[in-house]
């Protein structure tokens, strides 16, 4: 079927188009995962909860209440059984996702700021952490007990996630920096950037953990080749110099880089030729956050305070 | 993995205890293929396996019938399956992922080693008894074949190689040990008379024999993972290290041909002439001055360290060789004997356990890399000249400004494709591989109230530099003056994590930092934290430790 290898034409490219909006949030939604295996969808907002959907039908299958402060980020297992919420209220709280009443298992207490950023590690049994307290927490994940506190940074640590093996942690934040650490020590390995600007506003790496794609607060996002240390490919053309957009790679159907930006769109840049080849529009703020299916061409994106909203974008197959 | 970035001036081996685990009293362990469990077997006849990331514990085996010591442990290839051999004679094959047993057969004799089939899903296993001749015992019927312990030719004392029972008449054995090739074809047994024995467990004869000089006892036969080296324990107070000549699969027709070739030589010349041809001595280690005897010794996961332990009692001391057969290291722990030993399949980790029944984890020790936070500064070993060009100092504004990437940006990139993991190459994909048993969280119980765990917090911890920087001023400064000392007890029996020492940039830079609040990113702090290791539900409350609610 599709595939990209130089030689062969590659199929046209067939646009994504909107599907539905999900609309239940009362406040800015901060972010949108999908599960590992792709069943379901959590959205987590400034409303202080996090929302499970089915990604079959996108009925609202929980809406997860506890927080008292805001909801930053959220993160899946990868049995995707359990739920890791990132809060304003310093906390980070595991939720059983099967469970009928979505009840909350854990609550993870150490960091002294707001917490902005979570992710579990490929055996989900440790939860890595990044908050406004400049530090990345590693928890393990059965007793809720911190394993390790690493400060990090001397910002706001923006975005934490793990590499395919679990072995390495990258971290971004807003002192310009981004930094990989072995997980197992907490000791820091690389230093990827180290400019004091611009900000870094969200780092994570390539499905074969051998490239990191980083975004910054100068409309930039770059993928680093991070055992050399030098960056790679560049892609441009959105926006954002004030928020953590997330992005997220695009692998079901060609390689794409998928981000939100500021101008309230959607945009996918081809992998390798690093052209611009969509912009979903259709929010009306701008889009923080923005999810692939594992199996399916779906992105599904989130948008802030003026829009509220969660929107699922789907692509046609080819015949 | 991580390899590409990983520091590769620091040694192989580990040098200082970075953690204890306790639970219980624990007697033998033995990593999963990957390392990432450890099964422990307890004096109460249960087996626990620890997840060895979080340093946390993944699972508990207990059976009800069984509440005497675990003699040995032993772990299927692909980790689905455990083999817990115990003093009331028993051996349980455990299903890992679910908790259950799956068979339990009983024997004549307790066995002091249980080792299962290297195949993927074995049925059969080797049992070393306490003291007869050790046996294969297909553990889904019960049945057990003796195998032989001497030349049958050499009369005397043989084990009947038959299935009957062990006759009381015979001479009885002192314990024999034995292991099975990399890929179970060929059991080495190493006897009482200081003879290695090639043997063909299917058809219950001896193929071969290497006799060992000075003919004492051997205490232990094991082999390195890759299959290429064997290393015997004698009584005479020395460890070998032979090298295998055979090859990895296809042992016995090479053995067959081998045969052939020996021509005009019978009984045992004949299987010590075979036996020239597939092992030669490679090396011997013993301690000349102290002449220790060795307890567990076995191979480093790539095969190029060999560490033993010394069988003093009052001694934890683990004696690090390389292949070569230097001495590289000699490392000591607290007052205690030495009763397992166990070095991680790829980490330069080796765990001990103690004869209290703790179980002592090894590692590097971690020094500070400080062009890990600058990328483009690399860390020399000493002082290097450096030769400038002849223009380098001259004035030409224009190139100053070379920062622009010299990388090809039209390259190809290849998120998806994963190396193979070049370290386990004889994983064949048939079948998939227990790696880490899944974490659930375990619930919380409700709430104590804040008050109460801060105060709990500000009593157990004087110096908790897990807190972050930003609140107090010096956490870091105080704890790293502590870099002498690597272990610190606590009060309370608590697991303690040993300080990392810093470079000497570090000592610095703390000493300046100290008065400034910290803001930059290359401090360290220590990891002296306070954890409750059991995984019972009341430790959770004891979380708080690392809590500082500060709101100022």
């Amino acid at each position: 079927m599709a595939n990209m290898s130089s030689g062969s034409q590659p199929p046209p490219y067939e646009p994504y188009r909107h599907l539905k909006t999900l609309n239940a949030h009362e406040r800015a939604v901060s972010c949108v995962k999908f599960s590992i295996d792709g069943t379901l969808l959590a959205s987590a907002s400034l409303d202080k909860t996090v929302i499970i959907w089915s990604s079959a039908n996108f009925a609202l299958l929980h809406r997860l209440v506890g927080h008292s402060e805001g909801v930053s980020d959220v993160a899946w297992s990868y049995d995707s059984h359990y739920i890791c919420s990132a809060s304003d209220d310093r906390t980070l709280r595991i939720w059983d996702a099967l469970s009928p009443t979505g009840e909350c298992v854990k609550t993870l207490r150490g960091h002294s700021n707001f917490v902005f950023c979570v992710n579990f590690n490929p055996q989900s049994n440790l939860i890595v952490s990044g908050s406004f307290d400049e530090t990345i927490r590693i928890w393990e994940v059965k007793t809720g007990r911190c394993l390790h506190s690493i400060p990090a940074h001397a910002l706001p640590v923006t975005s934490v996630s793990f590499n395919r093996d679990g072995s390495l942690i990258v971290s971004g934040s807003h002192d310009g920096t981004c930094k990989i650490w072995d997980a197992a020590s907490g000791t820091c390995l690389k230093t990827l950037i180290e400019d004091k600007v611009p900000a870094v506003s969200f780092a994570k790496f390539s499905p074969n953990g051998k490239f990191i794609l980083v975004a910054t607060l100068n409309d930039t996002l770059k993928l680093w080749n991070y055992s050399t240390g030098k960056f790679l490919k560049s892609y441009i053309g959105h926006v954002n110099r004030v928020y953590c957009v997330t992005s997220t790679f695009s692998v079901t159907n060609g390689k794409y880089i998928v981000s939100g930006s500021e101008d309230h769109c959607v945009y996918l840049w081809d992998i390798q030729g690093k052209n611009m080849v969509q912009k979903l529009e259709g929010h009306s703020d701008t889009v923080i956050s923005v999810t692939c299916h594992p199996n399916v061409n779906m992105i599904a994106s989130a948008s802030l305070d003026g829009d509220r909203t969660v929107r699922i974008w789907v692509q046609d197959a080819h015949d | 993995m991580n390899a590409p970035i990983i520091d590769p001036l620091q040694g192989d081996f580990p040098e200082v205890i970075e953690e204890y685990l306790e639970h219980g009293v624990m007697k033998c362990i033995a990593f999963n293929r990957r390392g990432t469990l450890l099964a422990a077997g307890c004096s109460d006849g249960s087996c626990i396996i620890w997840d060895f990331e979080t340093r946390g514990i993944a699972k508990e085996l207990r059976d009800k019938d069984c509440i005497v010591a675990i003699t040995s442990v032993c772990w299927s290839k692909y980790g689905h399956r455990i083999l817990v051999s115990a003093a009331d004679r028993s051996l349980t094959l455990w299903d890992v992922m679910k908790g259950e047993k799956i068979s339990r057969t009983t024997l004549q004799q307790t066995p002091l080693q249980a080792r299962l089939h290297p195949g993927s899903t074995p049925s059969l296993c080797l049992a070393c008894p306490l003291s007869s001749a050790p046996m294969i015992v297909d553990l889904n019927t019960g049945s057990t074949t003796v195998l032989p312990v001497s030349d049958p030719d050499t009369g005397n004392g043989a084990a009947p190689p038959s299935r009957n029972k062990f006759s009381d008449g015979s001479l009885p054995f002192t314990p024999t040990a034995a292991c099975f090739n990399k890929y179970g074809d060929i059991v080495y047994v190493g006897n009482s008379k200081g003879e290695i024995l090639v043997v063909d467990y299917k058809s219950i004869q001896v193929r071969a024999m290497v006799p060992i000089s000075g003919a004492t006892v051997i205490k232990n036969i094991v082999f390195s993972r890759n299959g290429q080296y064997l290393l015997t324990n004698s009584n005479d107070r020395t460890i070998r290290i032979y090298e295998n000549l055979l090859p990895l699969k296809d042992g016995l027709k090479t053995l067959d041909n081998i045969n052939e070739t020996v021509d005009g030589l019978d009984g045992v010349e004949k299987l010590k002439a075979v036996g020239s041809k597939c092992l030669t001595l490679f090396r011997e280690f013993q301690d000349s001055i102290t002449k220790v005897h060795w307890k567990a010794p076995c191979f480093s996961g790539d095969g190029e360290w060999v560490i033993g332990g010394s069988a003093s009692k009052g001694e934890h001391k683990i004696y690090i060789w390389d292949r070569a057969g230097h001495l590289v290291k000699i490392l000591e722990g607290p007052k205690e004997a030495l009763i397992d030993l166990a070095w991680h399949p790829v980490h330069p980790i080796v765990v001990s356990v103690s004869l209290t029944g703790l179980i002592y984890i090894w590692a590097k020790d971690y020094t500070e890399n400080w062009s890990a936070f600058a990328p483009d500064f690399k860390e020399l070993e000493e002082n290097e000249e450096y030769v400038e060009r002849e223009d380098e100092f001259d004035l030409i504004p224009e190139t100053e400004k070379v920062k622009e990437s010299d990388v090809n940006e039209d390259d190809e990139v290849d998120i998806v494709t994963v190396d193979k993991d070049s370290a386990f190459s004889d994983s064949d994909m048939s079948e998939e591989e227990l790696c880490f048993l899944p974490a659930i969280p375990s619930p919380d119980i409700p709430e104590a109230p804040e008050k109460c765990m801060e105060s709990l917090s500000k009593l157990v911890e004087s110096n908790n530099s897990g807190s972050p920087l930003s609140e107090e001023g010096e956490p870091n400064g105080r704890a790293m003056n502590h870099a002498s000392s690597p272990l610190e007890e606590d009060a309370g029996g608590t697991r303690v994590k040993r300080k990392r020492k810093p470079s000497e940039k570090g000592l610095e830079l703390q000493a300046e930092k100290v008065r400034k609040p910290l803001k930059s990113s290359g401090s360290r702090s220590s990891k002296l934290k306070n954890k409750s290791v059991v995984d019972h539900d009341t430790g959770n409350g004891l979380y708080g430790d690392d809590v500082s609610d500060d709101d100022n």
